[in-house]
């Protein structure tokens, strides 16, 4: 089996965090590739979670919908996921009550699954453990079931829990009598693949990601207001603020969070703060006080679905056009869209770079899929994105200076920008409309000059971005994609794995969703003559500003907005049927 | 009223400082009307940091909007002209980011007690290393005179014709409600006593509250400027009073209607203000605009290897 796929089910509050912990760090010590992902309800104990653990030899970026395993904690566990696993796959479960009962039956043997059940509550109280101890039990199964060697599974289980002595004990018994229980008999194991040699990687997920992205490229303020998916980014940052030395502020509301990262940006520090999309719009206003001061500003939205609340803590991609539109009046932005660890961690230093060096707002947008997912990835390279302020430091420069030149007409928009302090020659940020050394002016050709000149900026930064990447086949393609944000992860699995059927695909990713590139687009379109969007929204948004700016028209678009993320195997079952399978 | 003696030393300190002083003099042309109160208010902002040695490239002015807004390009100074109810935020992400600068933000009374009081709330329970000047005019002077949270109740004004209906706020005793570290009020016709509350707020570590009573010739005919000197009095003539008690210092405030006592009315000078209490910075000296650079991962790192 290339890529083998584990759901554990239960209700928040059984473990589940653990649990996945544990089995991810053992198969990364087992030198396996893989992603893991959860599923819960915005709420804090009960309700329906899942843990999805996908590994295999090559790199895994995405889950899929149906699994291979599925381990139930609970009743909701059991019946709610039995009919996620593919034909020849296996439930286990410890819930006595529902063993053998006909409607788990049937469904089993409807679904081609089979059952190993496994009386865990009371193998767990038996050794002294609480009913919370049915996971260890069943975790001690599932180790069989893969075949793996139990001593790996005891190092995790022992690292996991070593500050916990007491428990640690009946923990490992637990595994140990999961893994040798006399009631299940024979068990085919599957045939799982492995690496010979263990890869270096990192298993981390996007929100710490971008956290040490931003960190590493000189992060010194941070301020939030907590707002699900974001809320792990301010957990993080404080949480290493002691390594750091980092201002973090959870601040009163959104506003006051984007209003102090202005205030610390124009004194001269980086600083950002991320959100989602409700939040974001209490701060719009400020993002316009960004444009027309040319004050730096990054702000990050891990996106959730709305409209309103939404679903807290569930995924989409539906704030594109928000983050491109947000804010009264015309000013130049970036909007840069992360789709996974590695570019969540270059693209938040980017994202300074663009905000200082242009004195621009600069929205990052990323997703609860890739903020929370954590994959194996190769490990992050340090100082190899330069760190650029656009800050005039040279001290006879500073001295030359007047106020005249922070907003001097120049051809490409970009003025000189000091710190407050730094020079005897001070100057006036105005919020209103203002001339070159910042004085407030209604004059009309003034006003014209300065508009024109900031709108330049936008121009400058469009031909500056990186041009967005193809990946996959470069000729002759059987269908090809265009898209954004996670969309990516799952693009390059399914691009992997039909290659193999002799199916070519490739997918044209945008990094930088505005300023588009749309010559990108064109040439693609002109190469490529079954292109697709890929979007995890309604309305297709990317697709949208795509179709009105080449002239084309997507063959087909494959839009998803149910909260989920895209699954590789509905991607692949969406090209079977448009294309024909070479093999 | 000011001793007229005390006022001849300030001027003597003043001429010996005036190349500072004319520093804050811009060539700009002024948009308030005759006899506005911040003419007054600027005029002893001007000299309280002159008298307190500060020059104008080391200030960053925060400005709201309103009458007073209009003024942010009209004073020496880094300036920053932001959004409406919305300049205490700014401010504090800035004196924050650099404690070396003095950070010195205002508002009127619709930002302060409506639009942004939120902010001010939090700030004060932060206690942000900054000033914050209240131009408390008791009405929206720059949208033409509409009522404020200060207006009194039954003026009529632009926008309430039939007068206000809800009672004033008292701006600083919502304020000594909140535990201030340093809280003072002034009146915008008393260049002397400004002045002196200004030097005062300007030497203040921590949150710095100043109310300014502000006269508003043009649209505020309920609290003229006569009202005032018919009933502002000083700390100064209670008999012992030591702004140290905020027991006493709520006493004094109560009343709008009789005594309205000018100075500073409550300070802990000896409070932590918020970058001293930051636990993750205890033994660092270097404000974060100086530590803009790569920070190494190396160790954070270790967790996902």
């Amino acid at each position: 089996m290339e890529r083998t796929a584990i759901k554990i089910a239960g209700a928040s509050g059984m473990g589940l965090l653990s649990i996945g912990h544990i089995i991810s760090r053992a198969l990364k010590d087992l030198g396996f590739y893989m992603t893991i992902d959860r599923e819960y309800p915005s709420l804090i104990m009960g309700g329906s979670s899942n843990v999805q653990i996908e590994f295999g030899t090559k790199k895994v970026r995405s889950l899929s919908n149906k699994v291979d395993i599925v381990v139930a904690l609970d009743r909701s566990g059991l019946l709610e996921h039995i009919t996620s696993i593919k034909k020849g796959g296996i439930l286990i479960h410890g819930y006595e009550r529902h063993n053998f009962i006909p409607e788990l039956k049937n469904l089993a043997d409807k679904n081609g699954v089979n059952v190993l059940y496994l009386p865990a509550r009371q193998i767990a109280k038996s050794l002294g453990g609480s009913s919370v101890m049915v996971n260890m039990v069943l975790l001690g199964l599932l180790w069989r079931v893969l075949g793996f060697d139990i001593n790996e599974l005891r190092e995790e289980v022992n690292r996991q829990f070593k500050s916990k002595p007491e428990l640690l004990k009946i923990d490992l018994k637990c595994i140990n009598a999961g893994y040798k229980a006399k009631e299940i008999g024979e068990i085919k194991q599957l045939d799982i693949k492995k690496n010979s040699k263990v890869p270096k990687t990192l298993l981390i997920d996007g929100t710490m990601s971008l956290s040490l992205g931003a960190i590493h490229s000189g992060l010194r303020n941070y301020y939030a207001y907590p707002m699900s998916p974001a809320s792990g980014i301010l957990t993080y940052i404080a949480k290493t603020s002691h390594e750091t030395g980092i201002v973090v502020k959870q601040v009163e509301d959104e506003i006051t969070a984007v209003q102090m990262v202005i205030g610390s940006m124009h004194a001269g520090s980086r600083s950002m703060t991320a959100t989602s999309g409700g939040g974001y719009d209490l701060m719009t206003e400020s993002v316009s006080l960004s444009g027309i001061t040319e004050t730096p500003l990054v702000i990050v939205i891990g996106q959730r679905p709305g409209p309103a609340t939404g679903l807290p803590t569930w995924t989409c991609q539906g704030d594109l056009n928000l983050a491109i539109h947000s804010a009264h009046g015309e000013f130049p932005r970036a909007v840069i869209a992360c789709s996974d660890q590695e570019s969540s961690f270059e693209l938040i230093q980017h994202a300074f770079n663009i905000a200082e060096v242009y004195q621009i707002p600069v929205i990052v947008l990323t997703e609860k899929e890739v903020l929370e997912k954590y994959s194996t990835i190769n490990p992050f390279k340090q100082k190899s994105i330069p760190i650029k302020r656009g800050l005039v430091t040279n001290k006879k420069e500073l001295e030359n200076l007047v106020a005249a030149d922070r907003f001097a007409l120049t051809e490409s928009g970009i003025s000189k920008r000091w710190i407050p302090g730094s020079s005897k020659n001070y100057y006036y940020a105005n919020g209103d409309e203002h001339y070159v050394d910042g004085t407030l002016t209604e004059d009309g050709e003034h006003v014209r000059s300065m508009m024109e000149k900031r709108m330049r900026k936008e121009k400058t930064l469009k031909n500056n971005i990186p041009e967005p990447i193809i990946h996959g086949t470069k000729n002759k393609a059987d269908i090809s994609f265009i898209g954004w944000g996670s969309s990516k992860t799952v693009m390059l699995d399914v691009i992997e794995e039909l290659k193999d059927e002799g199916v070519n695909i490739n997918y044209l990713h945008y990094d930088y969703v505005w300023p588009i590139k749309e010559k990108a687009a064109i040439k693609f379109f002109k190469e490529n003559k079954n292109v697709h969007l890929i979007e995890n929204n309604f309305k297709g948004q990317l697709g949208e500003h795509m179709e009105s700016l080449t002239g084309e028209k997507f063959k087909g678009k494959l839009l998803k907005y149910n909260g989920r993320p895209f699954y590789f195997d509905e991607v692949v079952s969406y090209i079977r049927k448009r294309v024909k399978s070479k093999r | 009223m000011a001793k007229i003696n005390d006022t001849k030393i300030l001027l003597k300190d003043l001429s010996e400082k005036k190349g500072t002083y004319l520093k804050y003099e811009t060539e700009e042309v002024i948009t308030w009307c005759n006899g506005c109160g911040n003419y007054n208010i600027q005029n002893a902002l001007k000299r309280a940091l002159t008298l307190e040695g500060f020059e104008p490239d080391k200030i960053l002015f925060f400005f709201d909007i309103g009458c007073n807004g209009n003024g942010s390009d009209k004073i020496g100074g880094y300036t920053f002209h932001g959004l409406h109810g919305r300049a205490i935020s700014a401010a504090a992400g800035a004196c924050v980011a650099n404690p070396n600068i003095k950070v010195i933000a205002s508002g009127g009374d619709g930002a302060t007690m409506s639009e942004g009081i939120n902010h001010l709330v939090h700030a004060i329970r932060n206690d942000y290393p900054m000033v914050f000047i209240l131009h408390n005019n008791h009405n929206y002077g720059l949208t033409t005179g509409q009522a404020s949270a200060t207006t009194p109740r039954g003026f009529g004004m632009n926008g309430s014709p039939d007068g206000v209906i809800a009672d004033p706020m008292n701006p600083i005793e919502f304020v000594l409600g909140l535990n201030p570290s340093f809280a003072a009020r002034s009146f915008s016709g008393d260049i002397k006593n400004m002045t002196d509350v200004f030097r005062k707020a300007l030497k203040h570590k921590g949150f710095a509250f100043v109310e300014i009573l502000q006269v508003c010739p043009t649209y505020n005919r309920a609290t003229p400027q006569s009202w005032y000197w018919d009933r502002v009095k000083y700390t100064s003539d209670i008999k012992n009073y030591k702004a140290d008690n905020l027991k006493k210092a709520k006493e004094i405030v109560e009343d709008f209607e009789k005594n309205i006592y000018l100075g500073v009315i409550y300070q802990d000078s000896k409070r932590e203000n918020f970058v001293e209490k930051l636990p993750n910075r205890k033994n660092i000296t270097t404000a974060s605009v100086e530590e803009v650079n790569y920070c190494s991962i190396e160790k954070l790192l270790k967790e996902f290897e």
